[in-house]
């Protein structure tokens, strides 16, 4: 089974890949998340056109495509995400390993939604929570979290459950 | 005070880091690995007025200002000679030399009244500076200023696109505020070093492509003379960098 590399324990193709494809993410975690899995799969373009696009010409896809060369990825961990509708945030940690020293980036972001489709707008270190392990509590009757519109234990609750939903 | 100053073109000056115009940095981008050098100006400089026009400010978290001079930079070791020094010593391209160069032993960043301060004579070079050689500097002035005002002017004239840079910097590099605090205050690192990459996606610039390509054959020049030196390492990890952000954009 070819699992996600955004840490959401689904599969690729049920997770980022459709993303990745062109269906517009369903939420701002979903988009931190295919924004992650276009890192480790060096899928500048995806990253470039999901930026908003008063930022977009501020990407720089060279040194972008030099660190995803560099690294090594462990993990994206979704801290908190906010959906206000055309507005969003998300809190999250990637970490990865530079020349075996492994980092972790903290971070908020910021989204908006247009036309239907969630876009990156900014970010800002976010140290305090680097080093929490805490998850979100989502209660097994909550819209799941991963942006899939179903409930939580329809979904990521239940990855096992993958091949019934499909 | 009175300076007299006459250069034998012994070539010994012409080694390590030279600070450039944007202007000199794109002319010559097929002849100097070119790095980004920041250097934090604290308050209490008094090159700190004269840093904050040619560059820009920065608000520190305890209210005090840095004034910022971002310097684009043929970044080599002290030890290696200028790429442009040929074999006799002479600079291969005189006619089109750097304004860095010409205003030697002036320095722009500094103002006019202070550079007596500046023209510091290494004890091994050759420059004649015994009185039979031309008074260059008098009355807190530059005589034969021509050199040195234009560096100045050319400077100046590119503060509007540094600040842009430094501002997207600041955005999207937000820690480089507290690297450049700790460089203003430790005795050690006194500068912050970013690449070309970062500068022309900054600014902008239009043909990344054609300078990408200018850039790999002197990064890998660059790269050949550092391996193998560990004192280099610093050195070699950064044209590593951009040698990699280069090759990516010259596609």
């Amino acid at each position: 089974m070819n699992q996600c590399p955004c840490s959401s324990e689904r599969t690729f193709a049920l997770c980022c890949e459709p993303i990745l494809a062109g269906t517009p993410a369903a939420s701002p975690e979903a988009l931190v998340r295919a924004r992650y899995t276009a890192f480790v799969k060096k899928d500048f373009d995806f990253i470039e056109r999901t930026h908003a696009p008063e930022v977009r010409d501020d990407f720089n896809r060279a040194e972008a495509a030099r660190l995803a060369d560099e690294v090594e990825w462990d993990y994206l961990r979704i801290h908190s995400a906010k959906d206000y509708g055309t507005l969003g945030e998300v809190e999250y940690v990637v970490s990865f390993r530079k020349e075996q020293k492994p980092i972790k980036g903290a971070t908020t972001s910021k989204f908006r939604k247009e036309n239907g489709e969630w876009f990156y707008v900014s970010s800002k270190p976010a140290p305090h929570i680097a080093n929490l392990r805490i998850t979100p509590k989502v209660g097994r009757n909550d819209v799941c979290p991963c942006g899939s519109g179903r409930k939580y234990k329809k979904c990521c609750a239940n990855p096992s459950a993958e091949d019934a939903r499909a | 005070m009175t300076r007299h100053f006459r250069c034998t073109a012994c070539g010994k000056c012409c080694y390590g880091q030279l600070p450039l115009t944007w202007r000199d940095a794109e002319a010559n981008a097929h002849l100097f690995p070119l790095g980004m050098v920041w250097t934090p100006v604290p308050q209490a400089s008094k090159d700190f007025n004269l840093a904050s026009q040619l560059g820009t400010t920065l608000k520190l978290p305890d209210r005090k200002e840095l004034a910022i001079l971002v310097v684009p930079t043929s970044f080599i070791p002290a030890t290696r000679p200028c790429p442009a020094l040929v074999d006799n010593k002479l600079c291969g391209i005189h006619e089109q030399k750097p304004a860095r160069c010409r205003t030697m032993p002036f320095y722009p960043y500094r103002e006019e009244r202070f550079q007596n301060e500046v023209i510091k004579i290494k004890s091994d070079w050759e420059c004649d500076t015994s009185e039979a050689a031309p008074v260059i500097y008098a009355d807190s002035k530059v005589l034969e200023s021509v050199d040195f005002n234009t560096e100045r002017t050319q400077i100046e004239s590119e503060a509007p696109m540094m600040r842009r840079y430094v501002e997207y910097m600041m955005k999207y590099t937000p820690t480089l505020a507290n690297q450049l605090t700790l460089a203003s205050t430790s005795g050690k690192a006194k500068h912050i070093v970013t690449s070309l990459s970062s500068f022309i996606t900054a600014t902008r610039y239009q043909d990344a492509k054609a300078l990408a390509r200018r850039q790999i054959p002197v990064l890998q020049a660059a790269i050949d003379h550092a391996k193998d030196k560990p004192e280099l390492a610093d050195f070699l990890r950064y044209y590593d960098s951009w040698y990699k952000e280069m090759s990516y954009l010259s596609q």
